[in-house]
């Protein structure tokens, strides 16, 4: 087990400059997820710690030694692909017992490691079989077996479920995070869905263009998201961005925009005072709206008309306009609502956020 | 409407694959007849009584008692294996090494180098065989298997590197990089796990270089002489025409008998050598 | 440094392969080169000598060449043509699996895993039968027919490009099924939606999708036709009533001992070469080329 560090970590293809000085501390035991919209480099950054991929500039280590010039073999890691990469001329045994055979392991050590994988993982069963011979869900479980026999002081996943049915990723995310509690390896986890994220990671990496967005755990990243796009990122539907221009009226500040005009809360408002008569970005996510009743506030709360109805069962998603802007709210299920209805909202003063508009970074 | 699909699949696919199959498989229907036909009757006039061109009346394996008693047609289909096997392993093994190179390493002029090895395949031996005369004098390997196990790889390398650089390209690369982080080098994970899934394209590229080596003429013509030397596709040609004198029966028989080592490779690896040849081509 | 070692592996796997390649290929070319500049020849009593270009200037001016010359180029083109249309109509008819498919390729392999210059005299026996036997006289008729109609060594060249369409249809017919199935069946599926005459998919999508096949089995069809010497040889039983490029060189070389002129005739076949390859490498990407 170790820590990972990575120091202005750059990778350059010809044309492309995937990676762009990158700064991280993996600390020991810590899961970490790194996640992105597709091609930000999150790929780039596991293969690089893999070895597998040539470091332009920057350093990284493992545990305590610099592994910029080892290859992949000596740097003590396991990674699991998404496609899986299970030798398909070797039996699930030997396809676990691979790594440890090229490491000169007696025997009866690697009965003893493959046995206590499977017996993990469920898949004693399957020890026999090709490749070809197990499903999806299986073939996922024998790539993590592979992995865990070696007993790595580091796990690399590169979205290894995203190649399964949404009820068995469900599944598989639950079971990969009991597994990191019971071994405890420092793992790395390359994904582009922000809910398994948010769920499996202790700390979470937001990337875009190469570049870190921000670090940090997954309830940080939801609560203070640090700029515009992780904001927009982070949580399900996402949030709601509306153009507004900060004005002052009755000793207060507002932000205002045709159709819509709140109050800027006691909170944000020292905040916002150098923006005073110029364009901000209001962000409010979606669940942090609900319907207003007399007891709102009425400086916070606005009237929108339905355009659209999404009931989910557990809650309703309501498209809204206020004016010109669209807006998406999720309500109590109990909520009656139909297409054309007149709805007054009130938001959560507490988790309004503001953006800059250059910037794009949080105010 | 069932009718005229069926009508339609006659037309446009039993018929047209017949007319095929039939014309392809005619000329060695004609040998076989003419293999085991007497001598009688075999040079018997067009309009004699009971002539009947397509078929053999009296069958008989007399050419091919002659074939192995009184020529030494037996010494020809050895040298030929020999030849076939040994220039088809090296051709084969340069081939491996390098197709692995130009499908999976990262190297200066990995272009220039793959087009070249290519464009090399194409350089017929009719532009050759003039040079290769000289250096085989030369070298003093005239009359002798070497002159062949060695100018063989010029035409099969390129071709075997190109087949196998193409398969390799069709498998996953994370299979290597998985076996690299298990503890492998790149050596080993190119022999533990990729040449051993890449069996039914080496299998191919194997079997073509053979049926390659096997039918080869023109070097084998000019460079053995000596009548026990031979391979087959030399020996039938040049020691059963003697002068005018074509040996008919004998050399249909030395044509049938002579292939079928070809023959039998091919029918045991078809679905191999197919799946060799189109997985290959995807890439 | 793992790029530094990457690149000596490849070098090292590349070593066999360009060595043998580079003795047994570059080295003889050059030879060719230099040796068409000379007039070398084993049974020469004098020195050999460096004659310049006087070896071409004396094949410009043989009407002997410009005959060989003509006739390659009507072999080549006319074979290539016609194994292109068979292979491709071969190639469509297999793309589908049906009962017995295995056995049918095995049928349509077998012209060419049969070695040629057997599988030629079947053919030798079977056009120009020697006097007595059974059907020599249909096939004398045959012979007579086709030469008077169109001149002197008409049935020579027929028989050799039907053997060569024998040999190389089926042949280019797999490659191009290999074509076929590395084309998405997606694609095939989507154009049937969108036109219903076959007519019109067959020139819209499969022939575009093909390009790069087929343009790779024209010059396969093409320089093996070019280069032909042991088939056109063989059928013609070494009489050559039409001499092409490759069995006038051989004829001169083997039998003349004229090295010299023998090479120069050789490398007149390197200009066609090279114009059909540089056509080809237009129409489509070199093979080395990696798909993303
Ligand atoms: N071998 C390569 N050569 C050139 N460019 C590459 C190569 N591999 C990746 N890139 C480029 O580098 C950038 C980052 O790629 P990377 O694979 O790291 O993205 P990713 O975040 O993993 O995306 P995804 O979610 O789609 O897997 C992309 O723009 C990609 O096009
Ligand atoms: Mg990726």
């Amino acid at each position: 087990m170790a820590q990972v560090m990575m120091k202005d970590l750059n990778k350059k293809y010809d044309e492309v400059h995937a990676v762009k000085d990158v700064n991280l501390h993996i600390r020991d035991k810590e899961f970490v997820v790194l996640v992105g919209p597709s091609g930000c480099g999150k790929s780039t950054t596991l293969r690089m710690v893999a070895g597998l991929e040539e470091i332009t500039a920057g350093e990284i280590s493992i545990g305590d030694r610099i592994v910029n010039d080892l290859p992949p073999k000596d740097r003590d890691i396991a990674m699991v692909f998404q496609n899986y990469a299970l030798y398909p001329h070797m039996t699930v045994y030997d396809n676990m017992a691979f790594g440890l055979k090229m490491r000169k392991f007696p025997k009866t050590e690697i009965a003893k490691r493959v046995g206590e994988a499977a017996e993990i993982l469920g898949i004693q069963e399957l020890l026999k079989r090709k490749p070809r011979q197990l499903s999806g869900g299986q073939r996922q479980r024998v790539a993590v077996g592979r992995a865990i026999v070696r007993h790595p002081q580091v796990f690399l996943f590169d979205e290894p479920l995203s190649n399964l049915d949404a009820k068995l990723r469900v599944q598989m995310r639950v079971e990969l995070k009991r597994l990191h509690d019971r071994l405890e390896t420092t793992a790395i986890y390359v994904t582009h869905d922000q809910v398994e994220a948010m769920t499996l990671g202790d700390r979470v990496v937001v990337m875009k263009d190469g570049w870190i967005q921000q670090v940090g755990e997954p309830l940080e990243l939801y609560g203070h998201p640090a700029n515009r796009f992780v904001a927009g990122f982070i949580g399900s539907p996402s949030m709601n961005f509306v153009e507004m221009t900060v004005a002052d009226a009755n000793g207060a500040l507002w932000a205002d925009t045709p159709g819509l005009r709140v109050k800027v809360p006691p909170a944000s408002a020292a905040r916002l005072g150098p923006y005073k008569g110029q364009r901000v970005t209001l962000g409010i996510r979606p669940e942090d709206l609900r319907v207003a009743t007399g007891a709102d506030a009425a400086d916070y709360s606005f009237d929108t008309v339905v355009e659209v109805v999404e009931p989910l069962g557990s809650e309703i998603l309501l498209d809204l306009k206020a004016g010109p802007n669209v807006i998406v709210a999720r309500v109590d299920p109990t909520v009656r609502a139909k297409h054309q209805d007149k709805m007054r909202l009130s938001l959560h003063p507490e988790r309004v956020h503001f953006f800059d508009n250059k910037t794009e970074l949080a105010i | 409407m069932l009718i005229e699909r069926r009508w339609k699949k006659w037309v446009f696919f039993y018929i047209p694959l017949t007319i095929f199959v039939l014309g392809t498989l005619f000329p060695f229907y004609w040998m076989l007849v003419t293999a085991i036909r007497p001598d009688a009757e075999l040079y018997r006039s067009w309009r004699a009584v009971n002539n009947a061109p397509f078929w053999t009346v009296q069958p008989t394996l007399e050419h091919f008692r002659d074939l192995m008693e009184k020529t030494t047609f037996p010494r020809w289909l050895w040298n030929t294996f020999f030849i076939a096997v040994i220039s088809t392993g090296i051709s084969l093994a340069c081939g491996l090494l390098a197709g692995y190179a130009l499908a999976r390493l990262k190297f200066p002029m990995a272009g220039a180098l793959g087009t070249s090895i290519f464009v090399t395949y194409l350089v017929p031996p009719t532009l050759l065989f003039i040079p290769l005369a000289d250096i085989i004098r030369d070298l003093q390997l005239g009359n002798t298997p070497w002159a062949l196990i060695l100018t063989y790889p010029t035409f099969l390398i390129p071709f075997s590197t190109w087949l196998l650089m193409g398969y390799f390209k069709t498998i996953p690369k994370e299979l290597e990089e998985c076996a690299r982080i298990d503890g492998a080098t790149r050596f080993g994970a190119m022999t533990r796990i990729i040449f051993p899934i890449a069996v039914p394209g080496i299998l191919s590229a194997g079997i073509f270089a053979f049926t390659l080596s096997w039918n080869e003429f023109i070097y084998a013509l000019i460079f053995l002489s000596s009548p026990e030397r031979k391979t087959v596709p030399v020996g039938v040609v040049s020691e059963l025409i003697r002068g005018d004198i074509y040996f008919w029966g004998q050399l249909m028989a030395g044509a049938l008998l002579g292939s079928i080592p070809v023959a039998l490779v091919y029918s045991f690896f078809v679905e191999y050598y197919v799946t060799g040849l189109t997985g290959s081509v995807k890439g | 440094m793992g790029r530094a070692r990457d690149i000596r592996l490849a070098y090292l796997l590349l070593a066999p392969a360009l060595l043998l390649l580079l003795t047994a290929l570059a080295y003889p070319v050059g030879w060719e080169v230099w040796t068409s500049l000379t007039d070398l020849s084993p049974v020469n009593d004098h020195p050999t000598s460096f004659v310049g270009l006087d070896n071409y200037r004396r094949l410009s001016g043989d009407p002997a060449f410009w005959r060989a010359a003509a006739n390659t180029v009507a072999y080549a083109a006319l074979t290539s043509a016609v194994k292109l249309a068979l292979g491709l109509g071969l190639a469509l008819l297999l793309a589908r699996p049906f009962r017995g498919r295995a056995l049918v390729f095995l049928a349509i392999f077998l012209p060419w895993a049969y070695p040629a210059s057997v599988s030629v005299i079947g053919w030798y026996w079977t056009l120009s039968p020697p006097i007595p036997t059974a059907y020599s006289v249909f096939m004398g008729n045959m012979k007579y027919a086709v030469d008077g109609a169109l001149g002197g060594g008409a049935w020579a060249f027929v028989s050799v490009t039907l053997f060569n369409i024998w040999r190389g249809s089926s042949f280019i017919g797999i490659f191009l099924l290999a074509g076929i199935n590395a084309v998405p069946p997606e694609l095939f599926e989507c154009a049937a939606l969108e036109s219903k005459s076959a007519w019109r998919r067959f020139w819209l999508v499969t022939v575009p999708l093909l390009k790069p096949f087929l343009a790779l089995a024209v010059f396969l069809a093409l320089t093996t036709a070019f280069a032909d010497l042991a088939n056109v040889w063989m059928l013609t039983a070494g009489r050559i009533v039409y001499p092409v490029l490759g069995t006038h060189a051989y004829w001169l070389a083997i039998h003349g001992g004229q090295f010299g002129p023998a090479s120069a005739l050789s490398l007149t076949l390197a200009p066609f070469l090279l114009a059909v390859l540089f056509v080809l490498f237009r129409m489509f990407d070199p093979p080395d080329q990696e798909r993303a």
